[in-house]
């Protein structure tokens, strides 16, 4: 059973879904981080003209499940689309940009990139509020006391050590994204777990298929983990023991 | 034991004797043809829910049969895993039951010359899929795990294949035009057709990537019963009534249209 390996053919497959998962959840931990930070900055904001938009958004989609979402931005927000423009999207398109060709991605894929985006900015956005509510109090008197500008009390006292205190929580997040990329198998996409069912119907070596794509899986976890290892060794987080 | 064995063989010896008196004499002298049918698989066999008695595709061909040796029908229901064993066991004479003849099986039984085909086709919006060369340059929806998807990428392997979980949802990716073709088996594909509101916008273009050949099973080693089994169904496609029971169950004016692209006698 065990010495029955897998054709480089289906390797390949994996392999290729491997990718697709690694470029997915780098790209939708990189958006969801950007769109999270916004997201906080919102959500602490003293206004409600912020923070109410923020508040709704964060509970819509930390409460549903990811899957109805993903669902709901492929099958349910393309009814809705302008039919010419859902042609396009589906529609294979390179442009040559003479050292190297760009494609434009599936239609799968940005769904895919949309939904889980979306999904977990509200999970990341959280884990920055939690930093920078990890910040004392006294820290933004003090600074306001020496005549710092609102701005400058957050990016010179706030965003810094805030950003170290979310660090842990945060690189769980990134972990989440990897893990939850496998739900957009369920939409089309070709990522990991897509190319693991993918390989087992075509070649029945169910454990070989999904062995190598949970090894794979696993491997990535403990990529992130010792990032984050390495990251908090250099910079601690305040209060940690030095 | 060796007296056990022997008495063994003297035993199978004295049953393959008897089993080898002629089936087809004993349906005449028995005055009854016993056929075993799918009872939940429409349209090939099911219960009729007017008059609860199984109807079908395949009944009509045992009708016919039974009416051409002049003899009373009945009809034993049946699931997919009791087809050979109710043949092997003489319960029943003939199986008609939407049995795909393979060489596995055909080991166990008889075939007859297929009756019907069950094609891998597809659903397209009108007027977009004309013949099987487009289908290289298509995003074509499958249902995840099935042959379907393999006979697909191995015949047109420049195909974006996109899989899905289920039939219906690889329909609502086509309606939203996410891909431009699904893929199933011809009479699940109708199945599905009748229930879409909208089914005027598709079409199901009349061919076939693979065919599963649909033929009846008889008991192993029953030459006359096979023999005249196949002249029957040459004579039904001759007169047309093959074609008639088709289109009761697939014609233009059933609930299911689907193209008649295989005929008995095709292979």
């Amino acid at each position: 059973m065990l010495d029955e390996l897998l054709a480089p053919k289906y390797l390949g497959w994996l392999i290729g879904g491997f990718g697709v998962t690694l470029l997915l959840s780098a790209l939708v931990s990189v958006a969801a981080s950007v769109l999270g930070l916004g997201l906080c900055l919102a959500r602490v904001a003293h206004s409600p003209l912020w923070s109410w938009p923020a508040r709704a958004w964060l509970s819509v989609f930390r409460n549903t499940p990811l899957l109805v979402q993903l669902f709901f931005w492929y099958f349910g927000a393309s009814a809705l689309m302008p039919e010419n423009l859902l042609i396009w999207l589906n529609t294979p398109h390179e442009w040559d940009l003479k050292l190297f060709g760009v494609r434009w991605p599936s239609f799968e894929y940005l769904a895919g990139f949309f939904g889980l985006t979306l999904y977990t900015a509200a999970f990341i956005a959280e884990e920055f509020r939690s930093g920078v509510r990890g910040v004392p109090a006294g820290q933004v008197a003090a600074a306001q006391a020496l005549g710092f500008t609102p701005l400058q009390v957050w990016l010179n006292v706030v965003m810094p050590q805030a950003f170290r205190i979310s660090l842990p929580p945060l690189l769980g997040q990134y972990m989440n994204a990897v893990k939850n990329s496998s739900l957009t198998m369920a939409i089309g996409l070709a990522e990991l777990s897509y190319a693991s069912r993918q390989v087992e119907t075509e070649t029945f070596k169910t454990f070989q298929a999904f062995g190598i794509a949970t090894t794979l899986y696993i491997a990535t976890i403990i990529v992130i983990e010792l990032a984050g290892q390495w990251l908090q060794r250099r910079k601690p987080a305040p209060g940690a023991s030095h | 034991m060796k007296k056990l064995r022997l008495a063994t063989l003297v035993a199978l010896s004295l049953l393959s004797g008897l089993a080898q008196a002629d089936r087809l004499d004993d349906i005449k002298k028995n005055g009854v043809l016993r056929v075993a049918a799918f009872d939940s698989n429409p349209p090939f066999g099911f219960i009729d829910p007017q008059t609860r008695q199984i109807a079908g595709l395949d009944v009509d061909y045992a009708r016919e049969l039974a009416d051409r040796l002049g003899v009373k029908l009945e009809l034993v229901p049946t699931n997919p895993a009791n087809r050979i064993p109710l043949l092997a066991a003489n319960k029943v004479d003939i199986v008609l039951a939407n049995f795909t003849i393979t060489e596995e099986r055909a080991k166990q039984v008889n075939f007859s010359i297929p009756y019907f085909a069950s094609g891998q086709q597809f659903i397209v919006r009108k007027g977009t899929l004309a013949s099987p060369d487009q289908l290289g340059k298509l995003r074509i929806g499958v249902d995840k795990g099935t042959t379907n998807e393999i006979v697909l990428r191995e015949k047109y392997p420049t195909a974006t294949l996109v899989a899905y979980d289920d039939t219906p949802f690889a329909f609502t990716a086509l309606r939203n035009g996410n891909v431009q073709a699904i893929t199933q088996d011809g009479p699940k594909l109708v199945g599905l057709l009748a229930n879409v509101p909208d089914r005027e916008k598709y079409e199901i273009p009349p061919f076939s990537i693979s065919d599963d050949l649909i033929g009846a099973g008889l008991p192993k080693g029953e030459t006359r019963l096979t023999e005249f089994v196949n002249n029957s169904l040459r004579e039904l496609e001759a007169s047309g009534r093959a074609q008639a029971i088709y289109d009761t169950w697939f014609g233009p004016d059933s609930r299911t249209p689907l193209a008649r692209i295989f005929r008995i006698g095709d292979k």
